[in-house]
């Protein structure tokens, strides 16, 4: 980026209040906002500061802030720098503001997020189910949706001993420890029916 | 949606019906549906139907550690898994603050437009057939085949090659592997001739192909449309050049663009993508018998290995468009959260439902094919 680019985005970020920039490296560059002050941003970068390309929405559940972090990454083609913007919002109620009507491509990512993660985007044009079309329990990418946890309880298992296990078995040799016994600590292995 | 879950539905009295294309279709790319209401042959309205793919990869790589991702990432995109390795690897390096040895630099960028041809390969084969040309599907996917000789060479495996780690690659060119890459370069370079004579000036194709599907370099801004798919629009723009990564400001190519932004102008950008790519692979080969140095930056014992808390934005241009990953770390031994940013996740979702809107049912197929998408980077 020329000194001249940065110097004018700069001064054109300064208008943004509360808004803390460091660069990461000279193109890509982090700024960390207020929730409130994200659209306000947004508008600026794309209507006046060449930033018309949306490049992803990341969503992260910091579970211990019991916050939301999205992440708006955006790319000018011009200054060729990588603005992201981070933003904090509450976990609980989880709902936000849709972007929609500044970057056509942020409703994919809501959709995705609202389903991935259970944050609800007010204004997107289609918070309907999307890829987990047939799943009812909690949104899966949360930190506390333990995925294992949910397999153990859900699907029941199968004692699997066929005649050519048990031969071997015999012999002294066969399944030396199951994968459940290993997590353990290699306990002796269970025999589960 | 599984058969023992559908509800039907009764409809009032309409001259529009539903009609599901996908997911097994020989016209939709992979396991992927749309369902598109018609007027006559007119679509009216197209909804994407995804999730047939879905595999959970960013939940399960909050559960695995830094290096077992590796073995992960690649699944995410099966016609062009390295970019995927690279990026993640780029990702990581950059969080934990490693710098890549040149050599191994050089390598992977031989690897990645290797990757790219392949890709583009399989790309217009499966177009062509969607045109009713089932021959350049077989010439496309038969020449694929010796890259993926030379993938099976240099890394073992076929498809999805586990070849790059955080740090560098797993091992080096074997001996007279250059020799063989150049050869099935000159060999697909003879047959490019073939090909534009059997497909990309073929008048079957070309008025088939002209006019369908077009997007305007307005829309394709606006809608966050990457790689070839942009450059059909006539934007120059490539991530491998504006925002660059490994060596790839040494080398020398073009960015090959086109104006009119339809399903002929993406394919032809796509066929002289593969000769750039030929002439980058070349300067490779020329390259890499003379940059010595190790492999790889060691890295600490990568079963314990903690990488130093922070956040990373790396892209990748690949075949399809602008892959990027966002890692965050906190400090752990396996990643805090990825998420992954396919450029399909663009242009078949987004794109696809407004370009399919006023087409025939027919051209449904080669818009789909032309944007190249690939469903499994919607689903992850």
């Amino acid at each position: 980026m020329s000194i001249a680019h940065s110097q004018n985005l700069n001064v054109l970020l300064q208008e943004i209040e509360g808004i803390q920039l460091t660069f990461h490296n000279p193109r890509r560059l982090r700024a960390d906002i207020a929730a409130e002050a994200l659209p306000a941003l947004l508008a600026l970068l794309r209507g006046r500061a060449s930033y018309v390309h949306l490049s992803a929405i990341s969503c992260v559940d910091w579970i211990d802030d019991n916050q939301f972090e999205l992440v708006y990454h955006l790319w000018s083609y011009e200054t060729s720098v990588l603005i992201s913007a981070h933003i904090r919002v509450p976990r609980d109620p989880g709902i936000y503001l849709s972007v929609f009507d500044i970057y056509t491509p942020a409703a994919f990512f809501e959709r995705d997020i609202h389903e991935m993660f259970g944050l609800y985007f007010e204004g997107s044009p289609d918070m309907s189910k999307f890829i987990l079309t047939e799943w009812n329990g909690p949104p899966p990418m949360r930190k506390d949706f333990d995925s294992e946890k949910w397999v153990m309880e859900t699907f029941s298992w199968q004692q699997y001993h066929p005649d050519w296990l048990q031969e071997l078995e015999q012999q002294g040799g066969g399944i030396v420890s199951t994968p459940e016994s290993i997590r353990a600590g290699n306990r002796p292995m269970e025999n589960k029916s | 949606m599984r058969p023992e879950n559908y509800q039907a539905v009764n409809h009032p009295p309409s001259h529009e019906f539903e009609l599901n294309f996908g997911p097994n279709h020989p016209g939709i790319e992979g396991n992927f549906a749309l369902k598109v209401k018609l007027q006559g042959d007119i679509v009216v309205e197209a909804r994407t139907d995804a999730g047939y793919l879905h595999r959970g990869f960013e939940k399960l790589m909050e559960d695995r550690l830094w290096i077992q991702n590796i073995a992960l990432v690649p699944r995410i995109c099966v016609p062009d898994p390295v970019p995927m390795e690279v990026c993640y690897s780029l990702a990581v390096e950059d969080l934990a603050n490693i710098e890549v040895p040149e050599r191994a630099q050089w390598i992977r960028v031989l690897q990645l437009e290797l990757s790219r041809i392949a890709a583009h390969l399989f790309f217009f084969g499966g177009h062509a057939a969607t045109t009713g040309m089932y021959t350049p599907m077989y010439w496309g996917v038969a020449d694929r085949d010796l890259l993926l000789d030379l993938f099976e060479e240099l890394t073992g495996g076929r498809i999805y090659s586990i070849y790059n780690l955080p740090g560098g690659v797993r091992q080096d060119v074997p001996e007279g592997f250059l020799q063989r890459v150049s050869d099935t370069l000159d060999y697909i370079d003879g047959r490019l001739k073939d090909y534009d004579n059997l497909f990309f000036t073929n008048q079957i194709f070309v008025k088939r192909a002209r006019g369908v599907g077009t997007i305007n370099q307005q829309q394709a801004l606006d809608w966050s449309v990457t790689g070839p798919n942009l450059r059909a629009c006539g934007l120059e723009f490539d991530v491998r050049r504006d925002d660059p990564y490994l060596i790839y400001p040494q080398l020398d190519f073009d960015i090959p663009t086109e104006q009119a932004g339809d399903a002929l102008a993406r394919t032809l950008v796509r066929r002289l993508e593969m000769v750039e790519s030929i002439r980058i692979i070349r300067q490779v080969i020329k390259a890499l018998p003379d940059i010595k140095g190790p492999l790889r930056t060691p890295i600490p014992n990568p079963l314990a290995w903690r990488v130093p808390a922070g956040e990373s934005y790396a892209r990748v241009e690949s075949s399809k468009g602008e892959v990027a990953y966002y890692v965050v770390s906190n400090g752990g031994e396996k990643p805090y959260r990825v998420h992954i940013r396919g450029p399909s996740a663009m242009h078949a979702v987004q794109v696809l439902e407004k370009l399919a809107v006023g087409s025939r049912l027919e051209d449904i197929a080669q818009t789909i094919f032309s944007l190249d998408a690939c469903p499994p980077e919607v689903d992850r």
